[in-house]
């Protein structure tokens, strides 16, 4: 029962908090990803639990065990590192064998183990080859088995996939994902991408600045984030400026820059409340009336066309047409924006400004 | 910028194999490929940092091939950005060679708005360390073209960036390049990169150019599987040319399923591949489909739920259906899966076999 528990967690280096009171659970069999721009500080929540860094405050559990001044070795866990760390003098077995030496195992299984986890990640016939005859993802899938053959039921995998190629890394994270659930293993893996956490999670921890921003499934995070960093940062989206009109039981009505009034999911806000609205370029249609847009780009994105227009609101707003339809529009063409209100969510609007509360860096 | 024949041998690797190449005044070429692929030794031979084995590079009708990088008035931007570490932003700008030529006057006018444009205005006293990725990035780009380059060379300019940030910075750097008519060629192995930023783009594999069209074309006329692959997932059917004319033709796999695609010059009986791209498959009921099995996995993506399917004696099939859609099915239905008739394409099987054809990594 790898249960990771992380209680008031946090973490300084000298005067910089990488870490801020971190409060977190994960389940047996659960794959979480951390999610965050660079250095929000989800690395350094990794490696305090696997005790590369210790806590300046707070308690990390595992399997209910208070983990302090336990060392990296004997916390039962299996570590993948973002930069390939293979032994470039054993072959591919060797590697992959090194781990479970110092487990109490019989010879037999402890050549029946590597193999097995090299045939589930499709490297067995390369069992005999050394590292660096492998490309960049085979060599991450060896480290991948090496930790699997380790027997842990926690695997880390700290931005695993980051120093691969995009189409080698679209292919391996589908592979993580399907080998750790078949061997029902609780992962905790670390990534700067939002598409990755969206593919392999059960549930993402968005963080910034040391903290928590929000955690919830996949698709709660894109559905219906709770924050506007966070509905920026887990996919795109247009952000308008406006002030609540009206805020009825169906609907949240929010008059934008230009004078133009939109409308929205009801919210809790009252008439005069200062707003700003999220909607997903998916989800905004040229229509016959709407918010007053002219076309500024036309970008060909394979199966779709994204448009992005500049409203008289001054907001940048980009939406998404069928390839055919793409054709009907130019830049510099007039156009009216619109949506269906369940698709448009209101958040308070931030003192610091919209720029700086979904910041990036 | 044209290359001819360019060849370049290192003792035993052949980096460029041939490359053919025209890249027109003020246009953005990206240059794809994976990793080892050729594509940086073909950007440093523009840039006069490797001096070809054989071969010719003409800037207009100059030939350049054994010109110094500094008299050929390209400069190359290196995926480091090698700032120099005791000088400001503003230093850092203005210390191309060329520059020093200027006057003071001139000089500051022409900080000013480069600072603006790269929106580090506010930045101009701090030093490289005091940057985040991203900015350091656009102080690199500001040095670059404070040198009026005819040419511009990106060496992955945003792969040390995080993947949220890479998206805003895509457009960011398309529009700074077209604002001052720059003509670009920009390396990179992130096809989506490539489909967003390029007026054409230049698929590059073991060291030679295997085709050259703008994004809508590369994506829709790949040709070979590997490109139909490499650009926007595809999934392949194997099999023999059943019938073709001028509508349309059909591939029949070893059960006896038949499956259509466009008109194809493969020869009828001869052993073929059929590509279609994910994005262009659709889920449908299992009796009016071609092919049907058994959903294996559905992945949310955001915009879209990647799905799947198990085709018995195929493989795996694979479709994006929108987030709304997504109620309808669950892992287990036994579905079918189509497609139209225009979106596949047929090619000859591949000498070293599908798998090899495919390679990536």
């Amino acid at each position: 029962m790898p249960l990771v528990e992380l209680r008031g967690v946090s973490k300084r280096f000298g005067k910089v908090v990488a870490s801020s009171g971190i409060d977190l659970r994960i389940e047996d069999g659960e794959y979480v990803t951390i999610l965050g721009p660079s250095g929000c500080g989800k690395t350094t929540l990794i490696r305090m639990i696997a005790g590369i860094l210790e806590p300046s405050e707070g308690q990390v559990l595992i399997g209910g065990r208070d983990m302090k001044g336990i060392p990296i070795e004997e916390r039962d866990i299996g570590y993948v590192f973002q930069n390939i760390a293979l032994f470039p003098h054993l072959n591919v077995l060797e590697n992959v064998s090194y781990g479970p030496v110092v487990k109490d195992v019989s010879d037999e299984e402890r050549q029946a183990v590597p193999k097995r986890y090299l045939e589930l990640v499709n490297l067995l016939d390369r069992m005999r080859m050394f590292p660096s005859a492998l490309s960049g993802g085979e060599q991450q899938k060896v480290a991948l088995a090496r930790a699997l053959a380790s027997g842990a039921r926690l695997l880390l995998l700290d931005e695993p996939l980051s120093a691969l190629d995009a189409r080698v890394r679209m292919d391996l994270r589908y592979e993580l994902r399907r080998i750790t659930k078949d061997l029902g293993l609780t992962v905790l893996h670390v990534t700067h991408d939002q598409e990755e956490a969206m593919t392999v999670s059960d549930r993402i921890v968005l963080m910034r600045s040391g903290r928590i921003v929000e955690t919830n499934t996949p698709e709660m995070m894109y559905r219906a984030p709770k924050e506007l960093f966070t509905a920026n940062f887990i996919g795109e989206t247009n952000l308008l400026d406006g002030v609540v009109v009206a805020s009825e039981d169906d609907r949240t009505v929010v008059e934008v820059r230009d004078g133009s009034k939109v409308e929205a999911q009801p919210s809790r806000f009252e008439p005069g409340d200062a707003v700003v609205i999220s909607v997903r370029p998916e989800r905004v249609h040229a229509e016959e009336k709407g918010l007053r847009a002219i076309v500024r780009s036309i970008s060909f994105m394979g199966t779709y066309i994204r448009i992005t227009a500049e409203a008289d609101s001054e907001d940048i707003m980009g939406f998404d047409v069928r390839v055919p339809r793409g054709r009907d529009f130019n830049v510099g063409d007039n156009v009216h924006l619109g949506w269906s209100k369940q698709s448009a969510l209101v958040f308070p609007r931030p003192p610091g400004g919209i720029a700086e509360a979904v910041k990036l860096e | 910028m044209t290359l001819r024949g360019i060849v370049k041998r290192f003792s035993d690797v052949t980096a460029a194999d041939g490359l053919e190449l025209t890249v027109n005044d003020h246009e953005y070429l990206c240059l794809l490929g994976p990793t080892g692929a050729g594509k940086t030794t073909a950007l440093r031979v523009m840039a006069g940092l490797t001096v070809p084995d054989e071969g010719t590079v003409l800037f207009d009708d100059r030939d350049v091939t054994s010109l110094e990088p500094e008299k050929r008035n390209a400069v190359l931007l290196s995926q480091t950005y090698s700032l120099f570490p005791t000088m400001t932003v503003a230093d850092n700008v203005l210390f191309g060679p060329d520059i020093r030529k200027v006057s003071d006057q001139d000089k500051e006018q022409m900080l000013v708005s480069l600072l603006d444009l790269v929106r580090l205005t506010s930045r101009a006293d701090s030093y490289p360390r005091e940057l985040s990725g991203g900015m350091q990035q656009r102080c690199a780009l500001a040095r670059a073209i404070a040198t009026s380059p005819d040419v511009l060379l990106l060496d992955e300019p945003l792969r040390a960036l995080d993947a949220r940030l890479r998206i805003d910075l895509r457009r960011e750097l398309k529009s700074l390049a077209q604002t001052l008519g720059l003509t670009v060629v920009h390396v990179t192995h992130d096809q989506d990169e490539a489909l967003v930023m390029a007026d054409r783009i230049a698929i590059v594999r073991a060291g030679r150019i295997v085709q050259v069209g703008t994004p809508e074309e590369v994506f829709n006329e790949p040709v070979s599987p590997f490109v139909a692959n490499f650009v926007g997932q595809s999934n392949f059917f194997i099999g023999t040319v059943a019938c073709s004319d001028p509508n349309g033709s059909m591939v029949e796999d070893q059960f006896g399923r038949r499956v259509k695609a466009r008109p194809t010059d493969v020869p009828v009986g001869q052993k073929a591949v059929l590509a279609v791209k994910v994005g262009h498959t659709h889920i449908l009921k299992r009796e009016v489909a071609p092919l049907h099995g058994r959903i294996e996995r559905m992945l949310f993506e955001g915009r879209v739920v990647h799905v799947d399917v198990q085709i018995e004696g195929v493989g795996r099939f694979s479709s994006k259906i929108p987030m709304s859609y997504q109620g309808r099915y669950k892992v287990g239905d036994e579905v079918g899966i189509g497609w139209n008739r225009n979106k596949a394409k047929v090619f000859p099987y591949p000498e070293g076999g599908l798998e090899n054809e495919l390679k990536v990594d």
